[in-house]
């Protein structure tokens, strides 16, 4: 008898919070100014065209900001990658004598406010002579997703039978090598999960965008779409162009990899 | 790029040294790392910020810092704007957390499902986190907005009269949430999605042939071995909630009267806004003490076997 | 920051490294925050000057469209004192408190008399805002004030002067909406979330009132009577309906949408908004719209809220003599002029007002130079972060309605007390 109104409730909340937001952006990227400034609103846009997103790409060099970001993404989450397999490893599979303290100062470095940290983080990356490159981005990105990527690895470890591996041990592959070979690529949904935390973590941030990478030739997607807006203007229609050409290629990005991951799962993983 | 070329080598000394390494060396390796990062990026500033709290630290006074032992926390447990803003922090936490793990594994098990929708179903489940979240809170503060929301222009099709949802404390603390949950509900979802995929179908298929009810074997089977992730994703949802800032700024900007101002908000405008280092120094520090004092239940859980 | 020697020896080297082949030139870098502050035209200005100076490279960086970001930005790096930056563009209401923290360094040594012949020129309020502890710390780049914009057909329509108190105002405003029967039409807008623009809404009539925040030593000098005939003047208007319910959530950008789709009588807004109903090609209000100083409370006084962006030098710069040089050549008459003309903005010199170029580039200068005559600068005092928002937040909860106008009275003498002891 709950069978209806939940399956209801879940398309409703699927579609609701999955698209709407997403679809209203959209639609007001095809709206002009001045209607968006007419109550009561309209819902579908009036004379649909191109130009905001004409505005877009002019105003603004877009496509370098999504350059930009996707270097950054990419190369912040490859290092947390790197980072969180061994310590999730570690985490899961060896005898540590401080495991509990290891977890809870990894999960800790979640826990501070980035605003306070803002200044010495600036002082941290002249030193290392990075302001205003990518570099300045890359080290603290992969430092914010470090402990979620590493518990959600460290989740997935937990699964793999330690058979497998000892039986790959046997056949002479050292540790190292049986995490690169055997375990890693059983834990191919939670190495994908950790990347995209990690990739949308480093595509989202803005403070730490805004302050220590303000050359205009390595801005990221954000800091590069607030610019649109003026003083005292925030102008939607053109803004939700550029946050439509933002999020498309990454959505897409996404589902492919997902797709291919899952099917590369189902014909031999270990799911039984 | 020093810090890569640096990992590289590393890991080529650990490739020559193969043979038979020690677990404890092993460790070593494999944690070296993370330690690194952490050492670099975290501790100076960590440090910085518990030497400043301990600190009066006033840009405009020619004196300099001034060593004040406690008294900014002390100040602060007196302060009433802290404690309001410790109040509304949790009770954003109370409602946001369970709303953003329920909506969230509705996607995860809706994503989960070898089904024609699936690929609707994780675009859904993406689009929220793809929209950057400078931006997210500006969109619902539009959405709620009196004269252009589209709430209210809803509101208006169906013959009520428009409500100034951002004005008025309750619905300014509904929308907040509402907000809240649709942000970060995709980041719950990707992580109870990864955890229902290694759960094992065989498991599924035995339940049905047992002739278990699609609820009981939900309740069964998959829930129990949906535990670490449920932790995972609670453990850190639960932190960054407590660390709101972004949308409930964009959003109320901390009001009406301050009713909707975050913990965070509270540390951003002393720390940045009014320079007061040292006082948002010992906020921050307080934060970090109510996140840990949090998260410590379900940490305590994490180091007993589910992980 | 002892514990990063080696970093910072790395970091040395790197400098050192490219620092080497630019040595024959010096590079001076001026901070222009966004496009509204019009870098396009400053970059002419720079050109001409390294023109005439040989050796100076003038490089303008941008950070952020917003004065609020834009401080973000500035107050990281000043913070960390880095030199990458030699001169700012500053929000009219940052340079006390940057002065104040030593982010940014006086003129005088670098102005001598050239200084009382600039303060001479200036609008009288820049006597205030220039000067920190009576030592010359900013230069005006680009002035701008808050106005009073009406509809000039409406008015003209019903036989209505434009209005010179908030009275006649009301008054007028309760006529045409009565008469003109459009549900959207809304008799005066103004900014009332909790932004900057509403510390303004919050100072224009009590300035009216002849009263200040601070007095002349910069000590709190509220004057509750005059402050809670603020509070309610606005609360009287919206119960009257000429300012609408949801004022609390207007910012300064709706003001200007609202008035510009033709959808309110009068508005207050920056100066910059007449090129916006004037110029804009979807503006419904093009020629309709006239622009008078702030209406007065009862026997009070015309005040406006004196809005702009100043020059400022970094106290980090590591060439702080060319780089005032530079300033000094930004801050002339000349460079004024040109600024003044090619974008149609405010000039903050009293001789551009009489300019006959300058008029016919901004027609409505005539009526501009009485309010700019009376603009007043929002509280100098390193502390004005605070009282920004003690003054925003309070209004706008009383605009909302979630308190009293007695209550937000109290709110904002009990927390300035605290702030300003």
């Amino acid at each position: 008898m709950l069978k209806l109104p939940l399956r209801w409730i879940a398309a409703a909340v699927l579609l609701i919070n999955g698209f709407f937001p997403a679809l209203w952006i959209l639609l007001t990227s095809f709206k002009s100014d001045i209607e968006l400034a007419q109550t009561p609103i309209t819902w579908l846009p009036q004379n649909p065209g191109l130009s905001n997103y004409i505005h877009a790409f002019s105003d603004q060099p877009l496509l370098l900001f999504l350059g930009n970001s996707f270097a950054v993404a990419l190369l912040s989450t490859l290092l947390t990658l790197f980072a969180a397999t061994g310590a999730a490893y570690a985490l899961t599979r060896l005898h540590l004598r401080h495991r509990g303290l290891i977890l809870t100062l990894l999960v800790a470095v979640a826990m501070f406010p980035p605003a306070t940290l803002l200044v010495p983080l600036f002082e941290i990356m002249r030193g290392l002579g990075l302001i205003n490159t990518y570099g300045a981005l890359i080290l603290p990105y992969a430092v914010q997703s470090l402990p979620v990527c590493t518990l959600v690895l460290a989740s997935f470890f937990q699964q793999v039978p330690k058979d497998i591996e000892n039986a790959a041990m046997l056949d002479g592959c050292t540790r190292l090598q049986a995490l690169y070979r055997i375990v890693l690529p059983l834990s191919a949904p939670g190495v994908f999960t950790a990347s995209i935390l990690a990739f949308v973590n480093s595509w989202d941030e803005f403070l730490l965008a805004l302050t220590l990478n303000a050359a205009p030739g390595s801005r990221t997607l954000p800091v590069g779409i607030m610019l649109y807006q003026g003083e005292f203007t925030f102008p939607w229609p053109v803004i939700s162009a550029a946050l439509v050409v933002a999020i498309v290629p990454l959505a897409i990005l996404i589902i492919v990899f997902q797709e291919r991951v899952i099917s590369g799962l189902t014909t031999g993983g270990i799911k039984g | 790029m020093s810090v890569r070329t640096l990992f590289s080598r590393q890991q080529d000394g650990l490739r020559n040294r193969l043979g038979d390494i020690s677990e404890a060396s092993l460790a070593f390796w494999l944690l070296l790392p993370a330690t690194l990062l952490l050492g670099l990026i975290v501790v100076y500033p960590v440090a910085k910020v518990i030497h400043d709290s301990l600190y009066s630290i006033s840009l405009f006074s020619e004196s300099g810092p001034v060593f004040i032992g406690l008294a900014n926390y002390a100040d602060a447990l007196r302060d009433p704007d802290v404690w309001r803003a410790v109040r509304f922090t949790l009770a954003l936490c109370i409602v946001t957390v369970p709303g953003a793990l329920l909506v969230g594994l509705v996607l995860a098990l809706l994503a989960d499902r070898q089904w024609k929708w699936r690929w609707p179903v994780r675009l859904a489940l993406l689009l929220p986190w793809a929209l950057p979240l400078a931006f997210s809170g500006m969109i619902f503060a539009w959405f709620f907005n009196t004269e252009y929301g589209v709430v209210n222009d809803l509101l208006r099709r169906a013959g009520f009269a428009p409500i100034s949802f951002l004005l008025i404390p309750q619905w300014g603390f509904l929308a907040i949430c509402i907000a809240t949950i649709w942000k970060t509900s995709s980041f719950v979802a990707l992580i109870l999605l990864a955890g229902l995929q290694t759960i094992p179908r065989s498991l599924y298929e035995a339940a049905e042939l047992e002739g278990a009810s699609r609820w009981q074997i939900f309740h069964h089977v998959t829930l129990p071995l949906l535990v670490p992730a449920l932790m995972v994703a609670l453990i850190f949802r639960t932190i960054s909630a407590l660390q709101s800032f972004d949308i409930p700024y964009a959003m109320t900007q901390g009001g009406p009267a301050r009713y909707t101002e975050t913990l965070s908000i509270l540390i951003n405008t002393t720390a940045i806004e009014y320079m007061d280092v040292g006082y948002g120094s010992a906020l921050a520090v307080l934060l970090f003490v109510l996140s840990m004092a949090v998260s410590s239940i379900y940490l305590r859980k994490l180091y007993k076997g589910t992980l | 920051m002892s514990i990063t020697p080696p970093l910072r020896i790395i970091g040395l080297c790197l400098l050192l490294l490219t620092a080497i082949p630019a040595q024959a030139e010096t590079v001076l870098r001026v901070f222009i925050g966004g496009a509204a502050q019009r870098p396009d035209l400053f970059r002419t200005l720079a050109d001409r000057y390294e023109a005439s100076h040989p050796g100076i490279r003038i490089e303008i960086g941008s950070g952020a469209s917003t004065s609020e970001l834009q401080r973000k930005y500035l107050s990281v790096l000043l913070n960390a004192h880095d030199p990458s930056f030699d001169a700012l563009m500053l929000d009219i209401v940052h340079p006390y408190q940057f002065a104040t923290a030593g982010w940014i360094a006086p003129l005088d040594p670098y102005f001598g008399e050239e200084r009382e012949k600039l303060l001479a020129d200036g609008l009288p309020v820049y006597r205030q805002t220039n000067l920190v502890k009576d030592k010359l710390y900013t230069l005006p780049a680009v002035t701008d004030a808050m106005f009073m914009y009406y509809r000039k057909d409406l008015l003209s329509q019903y036989g209505i002067a434009p209005p010179q108190t908030w009275q006649e105002l009301e008054t007028a405003a309760q006529t045409i909406l009565k008469q003109e029967k459009k549900p959207l039409l809304q008799g005066l807008s103004i900014q009332g979330a909790p932004i900057e623009g509403t510390v303004c809404s919050f100072l224009l009539p009590y300035w009216s009132q002849g009263k200040d925040i601070l007095d002349a030593n910069g000590k709190l000098a509220l004057d509750k009577p005059a402050a809670l005939r603020s509070l309610q003047l606005w609360k009287g208007l919206i119960e009257k309906n000429v300012i609408r319910r949801h004022v609390a959530e207007v910012k300064t950008g709706d003001t200007v949408n609202t008035f510009k789709a033709g959808n309110a009588i009068f508005a207050i807004n920056w100066g910059f908004a007449w090129g916006v109903f004037q110029n804009d090609a979807d503006s419904r209000v093009k020629d309709k719209v006239g622009i008078i100083r702030m209406p007065a409370m009862q026997d009070g006084e015309h005040a406006t809220c004196l809005g702009g962006w100043q020059w400022a030098l970094s106290n980090y710069s590591r060439n702080k003599a060319q780089t005032a040089d530079f300033l000094r050549f930004l801050a002339s008459p000349e460079s004024v002029r040109y600024i003044t003309l090619q974008g149609a903005l405010l000039p903050p010199y009293l001789s551009l007002y009489d300019d006959a170029d300058v008029q016919a580039i901004i027609p409505w200068l005539n009526n501009a130079k009485p309010a700019l005559m009376g603009a007043k600068s929002r509280p100098l005092t390193p502390r004005y972060a605070q009282v920004s928002d003690v003054l925003r937040i309070s209004t706008s909860a009383v605009l909302a309605g979630s308190l009293t106008a007695e209550e937000g009275l109290e709110d904002i003498s009990r927390r300035l007390e605290r702030i300003l002891r």
